[in-house]
């Protein structure tokens, strides 16, 4: 998926968050962003996402002006907490992932992507009784099960073990190859050990981008 | 109530048509609450039930002052009046809820104290309580009869219709909103019309366990059931289960020893709660000595 965002000014209430933004991605490109808490990296994924309501003009997907897009479900999200999750009340890995399954991915796609994230033997556990890990994992699953043309992770592996950082990459370098647009926030570039192409670089509100070559960033 | 007891209840049943729809009735009532409760407390809104259970007496007492202070007649049963204030209330809960969108609870407190204000002003104006008031307030599930069976059962097959069709969604709106506003479903639409069903279940449980004890019938073989659930699917069978059991045992009760069918089911239901408490505790505290002497002979 194609993304243009230009001169992107947003706020809340009385705070200007993003400062005349502006960035683009081709398909198959692979964005590390980066700033410290509070830059506004967050707020721009919710931008992109559709949470966040912007003037026209601002955003593009696809070309398609983000007021008049319709198809957010080729969009993959993996947000930073969870807190807007009500994993209190019994559910299992396996109906919580049936429920969110738009596109059809088969049921082998689907075990597939549970090995790879290396959660394929918690599909019948109640989401409830998941660690922190985990929990981020299953929604790491969520984000993919869908066939996104655009992926945007934001912190993904927080509290993930190293092994299934690993995995985690693997799956996400894999994916980009076959030409899906990722967007990744992250504290340290180094250690994703993904293959970025672009650096957005966020600080109070301004972002500056960079292109980097395949390779360098390792 | 009206009716004392000389026979056995089994026997009752065959001989007293009210008694069957009575019986038929809170078999509908023990699945189709529970049902809905379980989504109510997933969204956590537990207090909504209660919100509009007060506000549906007020649509109760208005109709009592029309039909007996101003002789309107022509309202056959108080209760239509209390299904349309179960709506109008969850319709003034969710404007509040757009209207403080970061103390979306406010909404409840405001039309529920609307709600018992209009309900003390015209159960005053009719002459204060009697014994009408006293059923809808605490329950009186033998006194309703075969019309209001038939508004239970179209509201239920209405209900289960919706919810197979968009169970996906109502599952994803329930656990995670944002990730359903992302993924394009118009959860606003989708809450609007579950709260309106919430609404009518409501005002029908009025009849059986009465304005205080509706919100009961809801959460708590829900709130009973996530203790021992192992599935999204269990818990709400499991749910309905305990519900089934507190309705037909709160019937039988009521009807052995003449008294308010609200106060049994109610109570009944609270007894499968604490069992299941102790019992899970029970469990719980075995399993991690076994675990523990199992280290031990290691």
């Amino acid at each position: 998926m194609r993304v243009a965002v230009t001169n992107l000014t947003f706020g809340y209430d009385y705070r200007t968050v993003l400062k005349d933004v502006s960035f683009k991605l081709n398909s198959g490109d692979f964005l590390a962003i980066v700033g410290n808490n509070g830059s506004g990296k967050s707020t721009l994924i919710k931008c992109i996402l559709g949470l966040n309501k912007v003037p026209q003009k601002r955003i593009f997907l696809d070309d398609v002006d983000i007021t008049e897009f319709k198809n957010f479900r080729s969009i993959g999200y993996v947000p930073q907490k969870f807190d807007d999750f009500n994993y209190e009340f019994p559910i299992t890995v396996n109906e919580i992932l049936q429920v969110s399954r738009y596109n059809n991915i088969s049921e082998d796609e689907k075990l597939e992507l549970l090995d790879k994230i290396g959660i394929l033997e918690l599909q019948n556990e109640n989401i409830n009784e998941l660690s922190g890990g985990e929990l981020q994992r299953v929604f790491i699953v969520r984000s993919l099960m869908n066939n996104p043309k655009l992926l945007i992770l934001d912190e993904p592996t927080v509290g993930v073990d190293k092994t299934n950082v690993e995995g985690f990459y693997k799956t996400v370098n894999e994916l980009n190859k076959e030409g899906i647009t990722i967007m990744l926030i992250t504290h340290n570039i180094n250690e994703s050990k993904a293959n970025f192409t672009h650096l957005l670089s966020i600080h109070n509100g301004e972002a500056v981008m960079k292109e980097i070559t395949r390779g360098d960033d390792e | 109530m009206i009716l004392a007891a000389n026979e056995p209840f089994i026997f009752a049943l065959f001989e007293y048509s009210f008694l069957r729809y009575a019986l038929l009735t809170v078999i509908i009532m023990g699945f189709i609450t529970p049902l809905i409760g379980s989504f109510v407390v997933i969204r956590r809104l537990s207090f909504i039930a209660d919100t509009l259970s007060h506000f549906s007496l007020a649509g109760l007492s208005i109709g009592l002052f029309l039909i007996n202070i101003l002789g309107f007649t022509f309202i056959s049963d108080p209760l239509y009046l209390a299904m349309i204030f179960s709506v109008i209330g969850a319709l003034f809960i969710e404007i509040l809820r757009g209207y403080y969108q970061n103390y979306k609870e406010i909404s409840m407190p405001i039309v529920m104290s609307l709600g018992t204000a209009l309900s003390a002003l015209f159960i005053s104006l009719s002459g204060g309580f009697n014994s009408s008031i006293y059923n809808y307030l605490f329950g009186s599930i033998l006194t309703v009869g075969n019309k209001y069976l038939s508004v239970m059962a179209i509201t239920t097959i209405i209900t289960v219709f919706l919810l197979l069709i968009f169970y996906k969604e109502m599952v994803i709106i329930s656990f995670d909103e944002t990730y359903a506003k992302l993924i394009g479903i118009k959860v606003g639409r989708f809450q609007f019309i579950s709260t309106i069903i919430l609404a009518l279940v409501v005002s029908l449980s009025l009849a059986t366990v009465g304005v205080l004890l509706v919100a009961s019938l809801m959460i708590i073989p829900v709130a009973a059931a996530m203790k021992v659930g192992k599935s999204f699917k269990n818990t709400i069978g499991i749910s309905i289960l305990f519900s089934e059991l507190s309705v037909i045992g709160g019937l039988w009760l009521s009807y052995e020893l003449d008294v308010a069918s609200g106060a049994t089911i109610v109570l009944i239901n609270i007894l499968i709660l604490v069992l299941v408490v102790v019992f899970k505790n029970l469990f719980v505290s075995k399993r991690l000595k076994n675990t523990q002497s199992d280290i031990m002979t290691k």
